[in-house]
């Protein structure tokens, strides 16, 4: 059975990433699971999808915990543990990530012995988009799993497209044929585990559970703002960064229309922003009377900060 | 009634009471309406909540409140509120808790549960003149489920239930006034990109006692298709080109806090939003945006009529 | 020194005064039939200012549960009323304001339900809401009504239970009957049910809770829900210890599962609900003839007492389990549960299923006691014959006459031939 998790952001097409996928598969006569996985996140919040192939039925069901090739659509979600990209990953997994970093990189960082490729040349330098990533997702995961032509894939791609036009099907073809051509030395890299042996035998630790009081076990959260517990900032794909020279710190502004409420005022009177929940949006940066909040490449502005701080690279 | 805290944008808070880390979309503009209410109405208030995507402002263990909140159904916030608001006055009145204890009762529901499933019971709510604060995030359509059309919708929008040619046939249903034939204490509509004037709204809100309802027109970047940068400007437009009438109903009277003048023409507002592509491309649908425009002319006559 | 006031009141009537011996705070409330006469009686009561207890009528029963688990969130001690239709109506609260953990009492006053629109009595609506997390007290007499209601609130207010009750009893079987009651005593019942305290969960300045929050996965939502399952389980004591402080206050004694005259017995019918008296009837008729027969009627149905049945039925041969109740494609709810419980069990007794009693159809002394008869023999033999709707050629006779009055196709015909058979 062939096992493929899509990791990527909520807006970035891991769903139809997994579809197109599904479909060509099918196509190739294999029996076929796909499925996103839905929570309360949004668009910028880590997200992932999953496929699993086979020749016979297939009896897994919900995510994949073991899994053949993970392909991570977007590199900035490589630290985020909450995104979930390393989980069951072990050394017979292929670690795909498009990102602009080397495989060694990743090697060391994640102290990982899965065999780590990457495809830097699907984003785009200047802005660290990732045009059309979901194609490229399905695309290179085709030729990795060696099993689904291109002509399969194309046709997957074009059915899964369908109702969104002439245009954007051939844009998403261009760079799913583009994926496929470049991952071409590697093809047939991910194993068709025919049975999986059983996991390591774990028995369950089942316990019984205790009477708890009702104000214990009632779904009720007694502290205030935990909310803030949650790394909102992640979602960031771009920043909004201030230039002070230009403020004339009418705060009011930046400050109420941020829907988050992230925007203060620090002591100089100077709006601050707190990057932790920021999602992004840029509303602040539209609305700034005097244009002194700039857009910012999320990847760009981290560099920026680490280079000020002298960080080791 | 004294007078508001807010006489220029600079009375704006400049540190915000909700906390942050929820999961609304980034650029929602429902969120933008609430994070302003609530540093106006501040801590010592119960929200009282009804299904939507505010019911994701609390995901245990995190909450976004520094006051309490409760979720009850997509029908019933208002009976929450009732009951909450009841048992409140009986503990006061018996003197098992003293007037330092008391709350102010929130009813935060999006337009699905205020325009449809819950109007029985808001209804209800007002005839019996229960003292509380109804805030209504409209973002024209069930958006927690993909944006399928709601009463709320407006005419003419693409919605996951409307996909043809010419969008959603019927017509956006005013809830205001339904809500002002109840004849309750209060009623408002504001947005979030014009925070002075809910700011003011909801100030005289806080103050009053009965029923006191306000609809929030929450721009919507993910049901509505436009990027999230655009939320506040989508908001400027929709009040500038008269599309969004500020106003109030006070005293059996409705006034307009904002009179757009000149009322800028109605594509301004619909050509951002990818909801309302199909009226501009692939040909502009010229029958439905002068029906648009004439339904907000219609609207605004009576009043640029008179001086 | 305790006053005894024993009166005639309706089902209804005591109902309404179970309420207010327990002191209840806030009655949010909806009419209807064959219950409003509970909800007018209470009202009375708080406008001549007898009852210190604010009344609201919601618009509907979704409203009326929503705004009553919400109060009992706030603090208050609540009491509602339903039946049938608004009972279902509601039912998506029963569900919500149990995983609240507020405590309060419903009172269901069961009806049929629609298809057809009816009025008079049987189970299907309380026992829809069977699974919801409302733990159920069901009555048969008048008396056990207003005894019933004051131990629903000492039950839910546990504090290991704190779960909202249904007291249930049977429209016009008792909700329009009336029969004498012993009323309890008003400063005794006030000592039996102390002010309630919400404790934490409580909605009050300087005190933030965020309550019924959203979960997301299945770890968080089964550690809540296993939770309620434990605190239901946990009822079955907290019960015991309420009916022994009862027991002790006021003199009367209810367990969680009633049983008459199975000392010695061979046969029980077992049934819940006021016809259940009708049972009580036959018993004592068929005792006359030397048939050792008995009644096992639970009390408690969430949480069930499984031990409780179990201890009851041990060495009765053959049961004739009586629902009035009908779980299309299956059968007896009821019948279900008790097969359950039983499993597993040594020598457990044949267990004969009957229908009867929907929408208020009598259930006669003949036809209780040929249900004894063939539980009886079932138990004898061991072969359980198949489940039996109770329904007579009359009856048949009198649906052909209205089929033929309908202008049914075919209704003459069909009308015939039920006169041939008669004839």
């Amino acid at each position: 059975m062939f096992r493929i998790r899509f990791h990527g952001r909520g807006g970035q097409g891991m769903k139809t990433a997994s579809r197109i996928l599904g479909t060509a598969f099918f196509l190739e006569g294999f029996e076929v699971q796909d499925a996103p996985r839905y929570g309360a996140e949004r668009r910028g919040a880590p997200i992932f999808a999953y496929v699993r192939a086979d020749k016979a039925p297939i009896y897994e069901r919900g995510v994949i915990d073991r899994p053949g090739l993970v392909i991570v659509a977007d590199d900035t979600l490589m630290g985020v543990s909450a995104a979930g990209v390393m989980d069951g990953v072990d050394a017979k997994t292929v670690l795909l990530v498009i990102g602009g970093e080397d495989p060694e990189i990743w090697r060391d960082r994640l102290k990982t012995e899965a065999r780590i490729l990457t495809l830097k040349s699907f984003v785009d330098e200047e802005t660290s988009e990732r045009p059309y990533v979901g194609a490229v997702c399905a695309g290179a995961a085709a030729r990795l799993v060696g099993v689904v032509s291109k002509a399969r894939l194309e046709e997957a791609l074009t059915q899964e497209l369908e109702e969104h036009g002439k245009t954007v099907i051939s844009k998403n073809l261009g760079r799913a044929r583009e994926a496929y051509d470049t991952v071409a030395d590697d093809e047939g890299i991910i194993i068709d585990v025919p049975n999986m042996p059983p996991a390591e035998p774990s028995p369950p630790d089942w316990v019984d559970l205790p009477l708890d009081p009702a104000d214990v076990a009632s779904p009720s959260i007694y502290a205030t703002a935990t909310s803030v517990q949650v790394r909102t900032g992640l979602w960031r794909t771009m920043r909004p960064v201030l230039e002070p020279d230009l403020c004339k710190k009418c705060v009011w502004v930046c400050g109420s229309l941020c829907p988050d409420g992230v925007i203060s005022a620090d002591a100089d009177g100077y709006p601050e922003i707190d990057y932790d929940h920021c999602k992004g949006c840029m509303i602040c940066v539209v609305q700034c009377p005097p244009h002194a909040l700039t857009a910012v490449p999320e990847g760009q502005a981290q560099g920026e900060i680490e280079a000020a701080e002298g960080a080791p690279p | 009634m004294s007078e508001t805290r807010f006489k220029a944008m600079r009375d704006m808070p400049s540190a915000h009471l909700l906390g942050a880390g929820t999961a609304m979309c980034a650029g929602c503009g429902g969120l933008e309406a609430v994070h302003e209410i609530y540093d106006v109405l501040g801590k010592n208030t119960v929200f009282v909540n009804a299904a939507g995507c505010m019911s994701l402002l609390s995901i245990y263990p995190f909450t976004p409140f520094r006051g309490s909140w409760l979720y009850t159904s997509m029908a019933s916030a208002p009976a929450g509120a009732q009951g909450v608001r009841d048992a409140l006055d009986i503990l006061k009145d018996k003197g098992r808790i003293g007037d330092d204890e008391d709350l102010q009762v929130v009813t935060l529901t999006g337009d699905g549960a205020a325009y449809g499933m819950g109007l029985s019971a808001t209804s209800g709510a007002i005839e019996r003149g229960l003292d509380f604060l109804y805030v209504c995030y409209d973002n024209e359509g069930y958006g927690n489920t993909g944006q399928q059309t709601s009463g709320a919708t407006p005419h003419g929008a693409h919605t996951a239930t409307a996909t043809g040619e010419s969008g959603y046939p019927g017509f956006k249903k005013d809830l205001f006034s339904i809500w002002a034939a109840h004849e309750p204490a209060y009623v408002a509509t504001v947005i979030g990109s014009e925070p002075l004037d809910l700011a003011r709204k909801v100030e005289k809100a806080a103050t009053m006692t009965g029923p006191r309802l306000v609809i929030a027109l929450s721009p919507c970047p993910t049901g509505w298709d436009y990027d999230p940068q655009l939320t506040a400007e989508i908001g400027h437009l929709v009040v500038k080109t008269g599309v969004w009438p500020l106003k109030e109903y006070l005293d059996g009277k409705v006034t307009h806090t904002r009179t757009p003048h000149p009322r800028a023409p109605v594509e301004d507002y619909l050509k951002l939003q990818g909801r309302f592509r199909h009226l501009f491309e692939p040909e502009r649908n010229e029958v439905l945006l002068a029906g648009i425009q004439a339904q907000v002319d219609a609207y605004w006559a009576p009043l640029e009529e008179s001086p | 020194m305790t006053t005894l006031t024993r009166k005639l009141l309706t089902g209804n009537a005591a109902a309404a005064w179970g309420a207010r011996l327990a002191g209840v705070e806030y009655l949010p409330v909806f009419p209807i039939t064959p219950q409003t006469e509970i909800i007018e009686t209470l009202g009375r009561w708080t406008e001549a200012g007898e009852m210190d207890a604010k009344m609201v009528l919601l618009e509907s029963e979704h409203s009326m549960l929503t705004a009553a688990g919400a109060a009992a969130a706030t603090g208050v001690r609540t009491f509602t009323a339903t039946s049938s239709q608004g009972l279902l109506y509601g039912m998506e609260m029963l569900y919500t304001v149990a995983g609240w953990r507020a405590p309060f009492v419903l009172v269901n006053v069961s009806r049929g339900l629609a298809t057809p629109i009816t009025l008079e009595a049987d189970h299907n609506d309380i026992l829809a809401a069977r699974d919801s997390g409302f733990l159920q007290l069901h009555c048969a007499t008048c008396q056990e009504v207003v005894d019933g209601v004051l131990l629903a609130y000492r039950l839910a207010e546990d504090e290991g239970v704190r779960l909202p009750v249904i007291v249930n009893f049977d429209g016009f079987l008792l909700s329009f009957t009336r029969e004498p009651v012993q009323l309890p005593d008003a400063d005794a019942a006030a000592r039996f049910l102390p002010t309630y305290d919400a404790g934490a969960l409580a909605f009050r300045s300087g005190h933030p809770v965020s309550e019924a929050v959203a979960v997301l996965g299945g770890t968080s939502y089964s550690y809540f829900r296993y939770e309620m399952q434990r605190a239901a389980e946990t009822a079955l004591d907290a019960f015991d210890t309420a009916a022994a402080a009862f027991e002790n206050d006021f003199r009367r004694r209810y367990d969680a599962v009633e049983c008459y005259r199975m000392d010695d017995a061979q046969t029980a019918f077992l049934m819940i609900g006021s016809y259940s008296t009708k049972a009580k009837a036959a018993v004592d008729a068929l005792r006359l003839t030397g048939t050792p027969v008995g009644l096992v009627r639970p009390r408690l149905l969430r949480p069930f007492p499984e031990a409780a049945l179990r201890k009851a039925l041990a060495g009765v041969r053959g049961v004739a389990v009586i629902d009035q109740n009908l779980s299309m494609g299956k059968g007896g709810i009821l019948h279900t549960e008790v097969a359950s419980a039983l499993y597993g069990t040594d020598n457990p007794p044949a267990l004969v299923s009957f229908i009867g009693g929907l929408g208020g159809r009598d259930i006669s002394e003949g036809e209780f006691l040929e249900m004894a008869a063939i539980a009886a023999k079932a138990g004898e033999t061991g072969d359980v014959p198949p489940p039996r709707m109770l329904y007579s050629q009359s009856e048949l006779r009198q649906m052909r006459k209205f089929q033929a009055i309908a202008a049914v196709e075919g209704a003459e015909r069909l009308k015939e031939e039920a006169e041939e058979v008669a004839s």
